[in-house]
């Protein structure tokens, strides 16, 4: 049988824990699975609970780092070495830099990489996975070693008792993963202020600008090659860096 | 001289206008940084057909019609590359990495860039963009854009505050957001690389159809309306206008269920709509208070802000 891991991630989630009993829940009904989380102690109690609740067996690596996706990746990878896992599940919907780390693992596991997928069922020792891919949903087949991202959600729930210390968790150091706190050290992310909520249409709009949708060329706005190649030359002639105020393409940039 | 690589992932028979805003903050950059601009896109040549091309440096040549091959070349200079890359495969492009990585990897081999961008919502990027930076052990961001970093530089700059500068050390992976619009005086006869990379496919990964989403549940940007706000014909106006700006789409409670998981990731939610989001998804609240994990919120007349929201975003 195919050994499977689900990577909770290295904090809770941001909004609902639907999304982590989601993926727990997939996992249970895939096989024999253990749910692997990494973090401060509040947060494993609280990922060994809702394991727990579905039969999982639990792994917590205990840990005040604050590292970036490839800093956790290398945590999950070195987990899922020990667990024996070969199919990985990250339940890639409860916090935003998740999505991330479903290709970083894979990367450092020689895996399949699948995210976004909404829907997870296993078939002769096959997995068949729906996956949202902008406007269509495409069916696909997973066979082998594979990290997946899901996005599934379980039901909905209001509330949750705060979780007590679990036994059942089995805790792991870096150091019995066989990664040293030093090197992972270069994937630590500068701590960080959460920001209040925007409360201008100017800063909501600064927030959002860079989700307006990318228009194509107006393609009579745009100049005559042919007289542009003069000033290729010239370019090509200077040497290092020039203002960005004078560079090509500066023109317009409303950040100045 | 460092090289700043751009990804181009296609829309039909043109470059997708993500990866055209990628490449103008991609220009922006290199120009500020003296770095080379490098436009590199993958496509499929059935083997029989390709083996006749040469290696390496070559006579740009694609898969497909000739004048449509000269739009996208004119559409690549246009944007402000310095270089073309043509990355030849084998195996039918679609967005993922299972078909496109071994390609991707050739191109990564062959320039080892600096920095390496994509748009942020082109179909290829949420695959690439990841396994690339961990890949090259790179820095990623996520939704960033062309800030000034100073006199006389540019920096990316993402939506947390975290930046990437010319002085950095290592590499980044950046999905760009939003880009200035250049003006570009680039020539037209600019190199074009063709670089033939079999490899195939993961068959781990085996792609066996698609159909079309509920556009609820697969739009990444949403405007949800509470019921109040529903009814109200100036707030669905005003709604709609802010849905073309962002390319967002409108859901009611007529449309989807009381309480409905969705996954966007951005939600305007105005007034209070009955829907459960996930924590991946950023939430800006219209006619409501900020709170915990809100990103933004606007109280006072509804309508009223999202015409100013639309209006402010309008020339962006």
């Amino acid at each position: 049988m195919t050994a499977i891991a689900v990577w909770l991630g290295s904090a809770e989630p941001v909004r609902s824990i639907r999304w982590l009993d989601g993926a727990l829940k997939v996992a249970a009904r895939l096989g024999a699975a253990t749910a692997v989380a990494a973090g401060e102690r509040s947060w494993l109690d609280l990922a060994a609970d809702r394991a727990a609740r579905f039969g999982l067996a639990a792994l917590g690596v205990p840990t005040d780092l604050q590292l970036d996706y490839l800093g956790w990746a290398q945590v999950m990878a070195a987990a899922a070495r020990q667990l024996g896992a070969t199919t990985v599940l990250v339940d890639e919907a409860s916090r935003p830099e998740r999505f991330a780390e479903v290709a970083a693992i894979a990367e450092l596991t020689d895996a399949a990489q699948l995210g976004r997928v909404i829907a997870l069922a296993a078939e002769d020792g096959v997995l068949h996975a729906s996956r949202a891919a902008g406007k269509t949903v495409q069916a696909v087949r997973v066979h082998g070693p594979a990290v997946i991202g899901v996005r599934i959600a379980g039901p909905a729930i209001d509330e949750y008792p705060t979780p007590m210390p679990s036994t059942a968790m089995r805790h792991v150091s870096l150091t019995a993963l066989g990664l040293d706190a030093a090197v992972l050290g270069h994937r630590a992310l500068s701590p960080r202020i959460s920001q209040p909520a925007r409360k201008t249409v100017e800063r909501v709009a600064e927030h959002l600008a860079v989700h307006v949708v990318a228009r194509p060329p107006v393609r009579d706005s745009q100049p005559k090659l042919e007289a542009a190649k003069p000033k290729r030359a010239a370019r090509d002639t200077k040497a290092g860096a020039k203002p960005a105020s004078k560079a090509k393409g500066a023109r317009g940039n409303k950040s100045e | 001289m460092a090289a700043v690589l751009v990804h181009i992932d296609l829309d039909g028979e043109r470059p997708h206008p993500s990866s055209l805003q990628a490449l103008a903050a991609g220009r922006a950059v290199a120009s500020s940084w003296g770095a080379t601009l490098y436009a590199a896109m993958i496509a499929h040549a059935p083997a029989q057909a390709s083996s006749t091309w040469p290696a390496g440096r070559a006579t740009p040549r694609m898969p497909g019609s000739a004048k449509t091959i000269e739009a996208i070349r004119i559409a690549l200079v246009r944007g402000g590359a310095d270089k073309i890359v043509v990355a030849l495969t084998d195996v039918p492009v679609a967005p993922l990495w299972s078909a496109l990585g071994a390609a991707w990897q050739g191109v990564l081999d062959h320039l080892r860039p600096r920095l390496v961008l994509f748009g942020a919502d082109a179909p290829a990027a949420c695959e690439l963009g990841p396994r690339t930076g961990a890949r090259i052990g790179a820095r990623l961001f996520t939704r960033a854009r062309p800030a000034s970093a100073g006199p006389s530089e540019l920096e990316l700059r993402d939506r947390d505050g975290a930046y990437v500068r010319m002085t950095d050390g290592g590499a980044a992976v950046v999905m760009i957001g939003a880009a200035p619009r250049i003006d570009v005086g680039s020539d037209d006869d600019i190199d074009v690389m063709v670089l033939e990379l079999p490899g195939g496919a993961d068959a781990r990964i085996e792609l066996m159809g698609s159909a079309p989403a509920d556009p609820a549940h697969a739009a990444a940007t949403l405007i949800a309306l509470g019921d109040d706000a529903a009814a109200d014909p100036e707030i669905v106006r005003a709604a709609g206008q802010l849905a073309q700006v962002i390319g967002a789409h409108v859901v009611t409670g007529a449309q989807v269920a009381r309480g409905a998981p969705l996954t966007p990731e951005l939600c305007i939610a105005v007034g209070a709509p009955a829907i459960d989001l996930a924590g991946t998804t950023s939430v800006v609240k219209i006619g409501g208070t900020g709170g915990r994990g809100v990103d933004g919120a606007l109280s006072g007349p509804i309508a009223a802000q999202l015409g100013e929201l639309a209006h402010a975003l309008e020339g962006r």
